[in-house]
């Protein structure tokens, strides 16, 4: 079936999602789409960072050819809250509390990327070497 | 100077406020909270002072241009300003960079509640969008029971549609059940004996 993975900023359409439970099962190729997580002879990995495979996960199934990983059992073993509305088909991943905790905590100030009016994306990163005042508003 | 507007409608809300201000400075648009997220910011106007390295050297706080909420935010502006121009004038020097500690006791950490908060509503908002209005409903009242103390994830939800018909409330009456505490914490600054201590 379609389902849409919400991440932080990002709405991705995966075609080959199966629903059983609250598990969301999705091919390698479309979790690494989704996540950025790909299947490695170590474990998961998204950069440089990977993270074992328990050989019990119940979280990966490894059907010889046809390797699956649920999305909703992974998110929950990172500690990663999950909103899912099954009925519209659409799951969103936060970040844990602990990544987004330790990040504010080590002062580094998070780096975002955020467009203006004419859709130009602008990032912090830009404004290395300025001081920066950085003001969040809204209309409401 | 860096504006951002955090506004599920994006554009289409934020727009005629940018455009009218003719800014000279980003003006940026966060159609999905990821500042809010990111630095755990729970109301507006609210900012973060970052120096050259790249490192918060105030975290989040209320910040105001002048005094005309000064019911809601029960501090003079005007400390502000001026600490915010001793920081662009001396740097580091600046008496209102706060030694790392302090900085970091400042900060406001987000719980595993709150990350799940941020979830609910990135799901409440997309579903809103795809023209579903009464599911979304169900997970902006859940990222607010999560955290309560977040005024985005109200006031953002109560903008989208008829708050009293889905929420049963209004901003004045949610302002009127603080029963006196405040509606943005108080910044970071030694008390004065002139502050004005107006009620909202």
């Amino acid at each position: 079936m379609n389902a849409t993975i919400l991440t932080r900023s990002e709405a991705v359409s995966v075609r080959d999602a199966a629903l059983e439970g609250e598990a969301l099962w999705l091919t390698p190729e479309e979790l690494t789409r989704a996540t950025e997580w790909a299947r490695t002879p170590d474990g998961l990995c998204r950069g440089a960072l990977c993270v074992p495979v328990p050989p019990a996960a119940p979280w990966v199934r490894d059907d010889g050819a046809a390797t699956r990983v649920d999305l909703v059992g992974l998110a929950r073993h990172l500690g990663q809250p999950v909103a899912a509305s099954p009925a519209h088909r659409v799951w969103a991943i936060g970040e844990s509390h602990a990544a987004l905790g330790d990040r504010l905590r080590s002062l580094d100030a998070p780096d975002f990327t955020l467009p203006d009016l004419d859709g130009r994306a602008w990032s912090l990163r830009e404004f290395r070497g300025r001081k920066v005042f950085l003001l969040a508003w809204a209309s409401w | 100077m860096i504006t951002v507007a955090l506004d599920s409608a994006g554009a289409a809300a934020a727009g005629e406020w940018i455009r009218a201000a003719r800014p000279t400075h980003p003006a940026l648009i966060d159609a999905h909270y990821d500042l809010a997220t990111r630095y755990h910011l729970v109301n507006v106007p609210s900012a973060v002072w970052i120096d050259e390295r790249g490192r918060i050297v105030r975290p989040a706080e209320v910040a105001f241009a002048d005094n005309r909420f000064i019911a809601y935010t029960r501090f003079d502006m005007t400390r502000y300003l001026d600490a915010l121009r001793d920081w662009a004038d001396k740097g580091s020097a600046s008496a209102h960079v706060r030694p790392p500690g302090d900085r970091r006791e400042r900060l406001a950490l987000p719980t595993a509640a709150h990350a799940r908060a941020a979830t609910c509503f990135r799901l409440a908002e997309h579903l809103h969008a795809a023209g579903h209005p009464e599911a979304a409903v169900e997970f902006f009242k859940e990222a607010q029971d999560l955290e309560p103390e977040s005024w985005c994830y109200k006031r953002q939800a109560w903008a989208l549609t008829d708050a009293e018909r889905f929420y049963s409330t209004t901003f004045q009456d949610e302002v009127k059940a603080l029963g006196g505490r405040p509606y943005y914490a108080r910044p970071d600054f030694p008390p004065d004996a002139h502050e004005e201590r107006a009620e909202p």
